[in-house]
């Protein structure tokens, strides 16, 4: 039952913290240069569309009435319309999204595999050599602008040899017979790579490091040198026991890895002109879209406030210290 | 004797330097009997106790001498046949079974573990063995799907004694069993121990720095002071009669009677 | 022995001020026995002169565009000892952007850090000493900042606000302070329940003098280890903004210098003496507060000895 009350008190943690984002972006959007009306209307619709926005969006009503507007909205799905791009915000960025995600899922998993595998390997050979110039080489990937690092990948791999594309996520013209083959195809893959290796290289030094202090921690652990006692292989040991328990912080942080990374893709889709929220969000604060800056925002957001509540679930259910509730004699 | 240990030396690399927590230690353990291993803190008895399992941290030595067990001198073989030992021939009873089980997993998958693993039992064969080895230990079998943290210290104790009879072995080393535990859960564990060894015929190594379980418990007794073992004999003798200063300042400071062994008396 | 209580009621309490900087300079100094938080001040002090004499070391103005002496345009010059780093497409010397681009980074990441560790701090202080509806309401905040993606709200405060660098202080004094915040909270929890301070509370001493005292020590640390991560984050960020095309461009700074090469093609050009050494200044002062940092942890969570 305490587990029941813990999940109920962080949902209502997480939808409070969403109540109190979007609030935060209605007022801030209120800010926008020219009157408050600009926020969704454009001086170029017609005097038909504008009075339709007034309709929609109940502008020409007090504050609290047109905040009520917005959140009943929210809830609707309705972000409204683009100022742009022909279309509803959330048509555009239901188009958008399943780029950023395969982006985002497929570099977190490769940089976290790579980076618990080292990590571990590292913790195992402490003090040797190995450790001397691979940690400081971590570092220097985290330390480098992210940007900059898939810059240089794409001079090098796309300029100078030919080897992959140099942007966007298919090639022009291509054709597909549905959108799942599209996601799937050596063309959608190759366009992928760099981006994906670049987000990789950045993000794996987390995993690595968090890997790698919990796993020395764990060695120190009285269960360990049990183990050792015990006769068991130095496989069993490494990987049923300390692997085992240096892993549950790292499972957490690949969930918060999600929701961070959804927002600070940004400048990777930018290098490489990958079709994703992120670029769609610049795009939209370049062109003052302030509906689609608006929305594509809120996604960001509504994904980072989810997968905060994710990785608090996963750290609770992992650790049966903390599922299983207290001690009973 | 089960167990002969001669001139054992164990040497620790520190930042002061070396360190001789084991300088020439002698001690017999005679077969089927508790041979308790008193002295303070820091005079290297758990050292020594860690020694015979062969399982030091990584900045231990073993500098020199012998270590001769059931026929068997450990020092000179290599540590593949060590870990062949391990568990099935001398077992550990640790000191404070807080940590001493992974808090991930159930507690009766860790018996299992170490059955299956170990010794040669089929999955079927180890659940029924780890509900007979709880049993033995006066512990609810149910409790075998528990996690670690769900007990109580005393029952990680047991616990931590079912385990190490888990492949029958030959001796037993319990690194001061009961020093975490309240003085009534102390008495209790020290009984469970009494009665087993009796059932089993177990050799027991007690390391412990209080003599007051000695002469609860033990058969034998052996003083360690400064790395080496000052004085030994029978348990009943050493206590009434010691002959070494320190073991008779050890004893002046305990509350026992003159009583021989097996008197209640704590 | 006789206790001197005469004496004792004699001594006077060092003041509230003498106490904080005592801690502050205590936190400073064992700092620099580390090796790594030693090498990496140094860096920061090469940096700091840099940024100083910039306009000594420099050899050109860092906009001013320049030309051959037979009168073309000094464009897309290779590394040459009229110019170290080669020339932009614009025929701006690229050497002298790098070195006028350490003050604007510099500029922008102690005082971004300091108010992220400054309200921090502040944050977790007092929630965690005080706790009750003080702290539930300081955590609430915190949950909201949590909740608000970093890059993407300084991308929509550059919508709205003048191209400045300003914009980057502003955006994480608002929303990075969070980890501090928590941070410091837990630990001042933890500082809280120890003997001492009951008994210093027991014993009548005044709050200020508490957290000045007692607590400050303990945490201070662990801002200063937050800090000076804090630096390398906000550099990253203020070249994140300015490559993006949100940062102000009279400003000479790393960022914009990437972004000058990435929109003027310099990436299919193979210009790398133009992309690559801005990166690499901005890599080098970053792992400089990593190195810092560790300084930090070591007092904080010394590795244990092998005893």
């Amino acid at each position: 039952m305490a587990g029941l009350t813990r999940i109920t008190s962080r949902l209502a943690q997480m939808l409070f913290v969403l109540w109190a984002v979007a609030t935060i972006l209605f007022f801030i959007f209120r800010l926008a240069p020219g009157t408050p009306l600009a926020a969704y209307i454009e001086p170029t619709f017609t005097e038909e569309q504008q009075q339709a926005l007034l309709q929609r969006f109940g502008l020409d009503k007090p504050l609290y009435v047109q905040y009520g507007i917005y959140l009943r909205n929210l809830v609707r799905g309705d972000l409204g319309d683009s100022f742009t791009l022909n279309d509803s915000v959330a048509s555009v960025i239901g188009d958008v999204f399943p780029y950023t995600i395969a982006l985002t899922l497929i570099s977190l998993l490769v940089a976290y595999l790579i980076g618990v595998l080292m990590g571990a390997v590292l913790a195992w050979k402490r003090g040797t050599w190995l450790e001397g110039w691979s940690i400081p080489l971590v570092l220097t990937t985290r330390a480098a602008p992210e940007f900059w690092l898939g810059m240089l990948l794409m001079a090098l791999l796309s300029f100078n040899l030919g080897w992959f594309p140099a942007g966007g996520a298919v090639s022009a013209g291509a054709e597909f017979s549905s959108e799942w083959a599209r996601f799937f195809s050596l063309d959608f893959l190759k366009h992928l790579f760099l981006p994906a290796l670049t987000l990789a290289i950045y993000l794996h030094g987390l995993p690595l490091l968090l890997m790698r202090s919990n796993m020395l921690e764990v060695m120190q652990e009285d269960f360990v040198t049990m183990a050792r006692m015990k006769g068991l292989s130095s496989w069993t040991i490494m990987v049923r026991h300390a692997a085992r328990n240096a892993l549950l912080p790292v499972a957490t942080a690949f969930a918060l890895g999600i929701g961070y990374s959804i927002g600070g893709n940004v400048v990777i889709e930018t290098v490489f002109s990958w079709p994703g929220l992120g670029r769609m969000l610049v795009r939209a604060v370049a062109a003052n879209d302030y509906p689609l800056a608006q929305g594509a925002f809120l996604v960001i957001a509504a994904v980072m406030i989810l997968m905060n509540f994710v990785a608090d679930l996963l750290y609770s259910s992992l650790d049966p210290r903390v599922s299983s509730g207290h001690a009973k004699h | 004797m089960i167990l002969a240990i001669e001139d054992l030396q164990v040497h620790y690399r520190s930042q002061r330097g070396v360190v001789h927590a084991v300088d020439g230690a002698d001690l017999v353990v005679p077969t089927g009997k508790i041979l308790g291993l008193v002295g303070e803190s820091g005079c290297g008895k758990t050292t020594l106790a860690r020694a015979v399992m062969g399982v030091l941290p990584k900045n231990a030595r073993l500098a020199g001498g012998e270590i001769h067990f059931d026929g068997r001198e450990l020092l000179s073989q290599g540590d593949s046949a060590w870990r062949k030992l391990r568990w099935r021939e001398v077992a550990f009873i640790p000191q404070s079974a807080m940590n001493s089980l992974d808090p991930v997993y159930r507690v009766g998958d860790q018996l299992i573990e170490v059955l299956i693993r170990r010794g040669a039992y089929s999955r079927q064969q180890a659940a029924k063995r780890s509900l007979e080895l709880f049993r033995l230990v006066g512990m609810d079998p149910a409790r075998l799907r528990d996690y670690p943290h769900q007990f109580s210290g005393g029952m990680r104790q047991r616990t931590a004694i079912a385990l190490a009879l888990a492949l029958e072995p030959k001796l037993i080393i319990a690194d001061e069993p009961v020093t975490a535990l309240d003085v009534i859960v102390q008495r209790q564990i020290l009984d469970t121990l009494k009665d087993l060894q009796r059932q089993l015929g177990l050799s027991v190594l007690l390391v412990t720095h209080d003599i007051s379980v000695v002469a609860y418990v033990c058969d034998q007794v052996a003083v360690m002071y400064a790395g080496r073992v000052v004085e030994s004999g029978k348990a009943s003798v050493v206590l009434t009669r010691p002959y070494h200063p320190y073991t008779m300042g050890l004893t002046m400071l305990s509350p026992i009677s003159n009583a021989p062994k097996g008197s209640s008396r704590l | 022995m006789a206790t001197r209580s005469t004496d004792i009621a004699r001594v006077k309490p060092p003041s509230r001020w003498r106490l904080f900087l005592g801690s502050l300079s205590g936190a400073g100094a064992v700092v620099l026995r580390d090796p790594y938080a030693l090498i990496g001040t140094s860096v920061y002090l090469v940096f700091v002169l840099i940024a100083i004499f910039a306009d000594r070391l420099a050899p050109y103005d860092p906009l001013e565009i320049l030309f051959t002496p037979d009168g073309n345009l000094a464009a897309d010059l290779t590394p040459s000892a009229a110019h170290p780093l080669g020339t932009t497409n614009l025929g701006r010397d690229i050497y002298s952007q790098l070195l006028y681009g350490t003050r604007s980074a510099l500029l922008v990441g102690v005082t971004a850090a300091f108010f992220v560790v400054a309200i921090g701090t502040v944050v977790g202080l007092v929630a965690g000493y005080f706790g009750g509806w003080v702290d539930t309401v300081l955590m609430r905040l915190a949950d909201i900042a949590f909740g608000i993606p970093f890059l993407p709200f300084v991308i929509v405060l550059a919508a709205f606000l003048e191209p400045s660098v300003w914009n980057v202080v502003l955006a994480m004094a608002l929303i990075l302070w969070r980890d501090t915040g928590r941070v410091i909270r837990s630990q001042v929890l933890t500082v809280r329940e120890r003997s001492f301070i009951e008994a210093a509370r027991v014993s009548g001493s005044s709050t200020p003098r508490i957290i000045f005292l007692h607590i400050a020590p303990n945490i201070l640390p662990l801002s200063f280890l937050y800090g000076s991560i804090a630096v390398g984050w906000a550099i990253l960020t203020e070249a994140s903004i300015s490559f993006l095309g949100f940062g102000d461009a009279n400003v000479i700074s790393w960022g914009y210098m990437l972004q000058d090469a990435f929109v003027s093609q310099a990436l299919s050009r193979g210009a790398y003496y133009w992309f690559v050494p801005p990166g690499l200044a901005i890599v080098l002062v970053v792992v400089a507060g990593f190195f810092i940092s560790r300084g930090y942890e070591e007092l904080l969570f010394p590795r244990l000895t092998e005893e």
